[in-house]
């Protein structure tokens, strides 16, 4: 009867084609940069197939930036230090030693001006000769200017430094006093060519080290490939690639189903099985008690927290034994960690008689004491909190856990501290010491008035002032001193654990981790199994 | 059409206004970003350097007004984490999402238009039970549990895909079975359950009567007339994925809005959280209107009286030609059996 179509269902049948047609234009369109991304070999990546002559790398989170004097920052450390960009002098993360990089040699008669003579015959990777200019203007540009590099904040503080380049393969350091680890902390700045902007932070470093970056393809990953002109043995890999993922069981599957060669911060709980490797991190979780509120006021409360956590169970319960009960908050390796300052031993009936003592002596032991820890900060965290909520209680005290996210967490981490908590404030804190020198932990943990810390004495601050100005072996007893002292007369930490990572290392690569290996990754150091 | 599409634009203004304002507040209330950037020994001379060199150290109106400012010429200022821009940042990541948005809503909507259907041919039949059953077992799966699982599953154990990321067209079908789940279950039920009340109506029956195939009278007629309530739940369903499928985003590390989003809030980074939030907002809003002109194009009734007059002069072209009833031909519920006239 009516064969043709009317004009609405005409419209109609259009409208939906056309959104039909819209909705696939858009999913064709909207970003062929996804769909059509290539591996870092070139091609389209077939699921697990290894391409041998690329080290694939899969981290945590994407760099926020790979500016050379923002690299010790992790997430940028990792990827630019010693592969990317390289510094004047290197810490040995096993042995401690500091060692020769882009600097040959170093001295100084005053411990405030230093003398570098700097290695000939190395290249940019743009072709430049290095020089002493260079790495004047990588130090003046890192710590003397208005940039606010992250490094400067970490390692030099306010105090500006002299530099001179005396020569083409000379380079003169002056500090504003006398400082006994001020190659250490030069150990910290990465080189850079003069031409870098001293204005505006760079994102992609032109370095000296073995590879050089060759594309970042923001939000999928980074390419590099070993540097021809590299002045040290050529690395085993000719091409990197970084990718990044945030979830650890999809890091360790792509070991698993060999999609990556590397994958950092791994736990055992991401079933990386045998591929994972675990290694010491630098990294210790202690307690820090604030002493302005009762109970915390008494000494012997804090003797008491300490006596009534368990760390040995901890360790083996919690971490599979790869961890190690703390005594201080530096563990080996680090210039001033004591070998001879015992854990506090688990003795739960001795803190509770010493809650008993504090409570004679008219302290409120029943006031709450608030433990705050930041979720997620490591695995098993809520579990730690927990535990030591249990502990702490068995004691006698009066414990309320309270997992806070990092921003919050962080109000309390750093002065100056909130006052209106509810109680004593006890903050579950992970403190990592990648400089290698005790000063970098106790000048901000142990001071009255240090950044991080929540009370001291004028006794301990002399002794870490003593600390600060000694230099080699006199170093070393002086900072245990300090340690010593803490856990005698101070007592404004409670130990837990010295902590492990983890990488997840392929079967078709052989790397031993280090200390060092979640901050910089160094690929040279990567060889291709047999 | 087009006063309809004014009214929506300007009514739509308010609450995009509203969502500029909240973000720009309730970011900044959030806590001070510099104990996140700087390291924690910070002195207190480099977080005075930090405030003036983000511009924090000014009063919030004078950030506001800057904010507003930059909005205006699409500058949300840079990235207090990479330095880069932050709509730059935005954008780059946006299209991502709606790759996975469009993709994702293309493959569900066809497939529960296909088996929505086929469970209504017989309700209460062994396939609608089963359909049903999957369908409901779709839309409860956690999808990060789905995820997590597929990868084990179809990456580690049979190696048939990559586990995650973008490379390549394998790379894409992990994350989109993924997302596909719950937008499939859900649609499935609101077809099938609009195509139930369709078939059993009395046009279908004299399409069936007129000797119409049974594709033409489920396909043409049914499916048309119920659609409508799809393309809402499908509506609903896209803004969602839209609005960044952040856990999927997270697990497979595709580098979509989702993601970002999240980042920028967790690092306090308010500039490229104010340009994603922006940026989403106004394609849900576009994104809404497209539904709205949908919905219109289906359901006469709910046309907006702008319409009434094409309306009107559709109606009496169409009686011209035909010579027949002077009822509305429209194949809606009011007036179901103007659709098969053409059967």
């Amino acid at each position: 009867m009516f064969n043709s179509k009317t004009p609405i269902q005409r419209t109609r049948r259009i409208s939906m084609a056309v959104a039909a047609g819209a909705l696939l234009s858009t999913t064709a369109l909207a970003g062929c940069s996804v769909a059509n991304s290539e591996d870092a070999a070139g091609g389209s990546a077939a699921p697990g197939a290894a391409v041998s002559d690329t080290l694939r790398v899969v981290l945590q989170q994407e760099p926020p930036t790979l500016e050379a004097c923002e690299s010790n920052l992790t997430s940028t450390g990792v990827v630019v230090r010693s592969t990317i960009t390289e510094p004047l002098i290197e810490r040995n993360p096993t042995t401690g030693e500091l060692e020769p990089k882009l600097a040959t040699e170093w001295s100084s008669d005053d411990d405030t001006t230093w003398t570098l003579k700097l290695r000939e015959g190395v290249k940019f990777h743009d072709g430049s000769d290095f020089t002493a200019e260079d790495a004047a203007v990588t130090i003046e540009r890192a710590v003397n200017s208005d940039l606010g590099c992250n490094v400067e904040g970490y390692v030099f503080g306010d105090d500006d430094l002299k530099v001179t380049a005396v020569d083409d393969s000379t380079l003169e350091v002056t500090a504003v006093k006398a400082d006994p680890i001020l190659p250490l902390r030069l150990s910290f700045l990465e080189v850079v060519p003069s031409e870098t902007s001293a204005t505006e932070k760079v994102r992609e470093p032109i370095g000296t080290g073995p590879y050089k970056l060759d594309k970042w393809d923001a939000g999928q990953s980074i390419n590099a490939s070993a540097f021809a002109d590299y002045w040290g043995e050529a690395p085993a890999f000719a091409k990197a690639n970084y990718q990044w993922r945030s979830e650890g069981s999809v890091r360790a599957a792509m070991i698993t189903s060999g999609e990556a060669d590397i994958a950092t911060g791994l736990s055992p709980e991401d079933n990386i099985g045998d591929r994972g490797v675990s290694y010491p991190n630098n990294e210790t979780v202690a307690l820090r008690m604030h002493a302005d509120k009762a109970p915390f006021t008494d000494i012997k409360v804090r003797q008491a927290v300490n006596y009534a956590i368990d760390k040995e169970s901890i360790v083996a319960s919690l971490y599979g034994g790869r961890d190690k009960a703390a005594a201080q908050l530096v563990p080996e390796g680090v210039v001033g960690h004591s070998d001879s300052l015992p854990v506090w031993p688990y003795d739960p009936e001795k803190a509770k008689s010493l809650v008993e003592e504090a409570k004679a002596a008219g302290v409120d032991t029943s006031a709450q004491i608030s433990l705050i820890v930041r979720t997620a900060q490591f695995p098993k965290i809520e579990e730690l909190g927990q535990v030591i909520q249990e502990q702490l209680s068995q004691a006698g005290l009066n414990v309320k856990l309270k997992m806070l996210e990092t921003s919050q967490h962080l109000t309390y981490q750093v002065r100056p501290f909130p006052t209106d908590d509810e109680g004593a404030i006890m903050l579950m804190t992970q403190h990592g010491n990648q400089a290698g020198d005790a000063a970098f932990t106790v000048d901000q943990y142990m001071t009255t008035k240090g950044a991080q810390s929540a009370f001291g004495t004028a006794e301990l601050d002399k002794l870490i002032e003593e600390a600060d100005a000694s230099s080699e072996a006199d170093r070393q007893a002086a900072f245990e001193k300090v340690f010593q002292y803490q856990n005698d007369n101070v007592v404004q930490f409670a130990h837990i654990a010295h902590q492990t990572g983890m990488l997840g290392i392929a079967q078709s690569v052989n790397y031993e981790p280090n200390s060092s290996s979640g901050d910089e990754l160094r690929l040279a150091e990567v060889t291709a199994a047999k | 059409m087009l006063t309809y599409l004014r009214k929506r634009i300007i009514s739509s203004a308010v609450p995009l206004l509203v969502v500029i304002v909240g973000v720009f507040a309730l970011a900044r209330m959030t806590g001070n970003p510099a104990a996140l950037y700087l390291p924690l020994n910070a002195t207190e001379a480099m977080r005075e350097d930090f405030a003036i060199r983000n511009g924090l150290d000014q009063p919030i109106w004078v950030q506001m007004a800057q904010y507003f400012g930059g909005v205006l010429r699409f500058d949300f200022g840079s990235s207090m984490r990479t330095g880069e821009s932050a709509a730059d940042m935005a954008l780059r990541a946006f299209p991502a999402t709606l790759q996975l948005a469009g993709t994702t809503m293309v493959i569900a909507i066809v497939l529960a238009v296909i088996v929505g259907s086929a469970a209504a041919l017989k309700p209460n039949g062994i396939l609608d039970r089963f359909c049903s059953f999957l369908s409901m077992t779709a839309a409860s799966i956690p999808d990060f549990w789905l995820a997590i699982v597929g990868i084990w599953v179809f990456a580690i154990t049979l190696g048939w895909v990559p586990t995650s990321g973008v490379m390549g067209m394998a790379a894409w079908v992990l994350p989109v079975a993924t997302l596909v789940m719950r937008p499939f279950g859900t649609l499935v039920q609101v077809v099938r359950g609009a195509m139930v009340s369709s078939l059993s109506e009395p046009y279908i029956k004299l399409a069936r009567s007129k000797g119409a195939t049974e594709y033409r009278v489920v396909g043409a007629h049914a499916l048309r007339n119920a659609a409508a309530p799809g393309l809402t739940v499908a509506g609903d369903l896209t803004v969602g994925l839209v609005n960044g499928a952040v856990v999927v985003e997270t697990i497979f590390g595709w580098p979509g809005i989702g993601k970002l989003m999240i980042d920028s809030i967790l690092q306090r980074d308010f500039a490229v959280l104010q340009a994603c939030v922006l940026l989403t907002a106004v394609a849900i809003f576009i994104l809404n209107i497209l539904i709205d002109v949908g919905y219109a194009l289906l359901d006469p009734r709910v046309r907006p009286s702008a319409g009434a007059h094409k309306r009107r002069k559709a109606r009496s072209e169409f009686r011209g030609q035909s010579n027949g009833p002077s009822t509305p031909s429209a194949p809606t519920a009011n007036n179901p059996a103007a659709a098969v006239l053409d059967a």
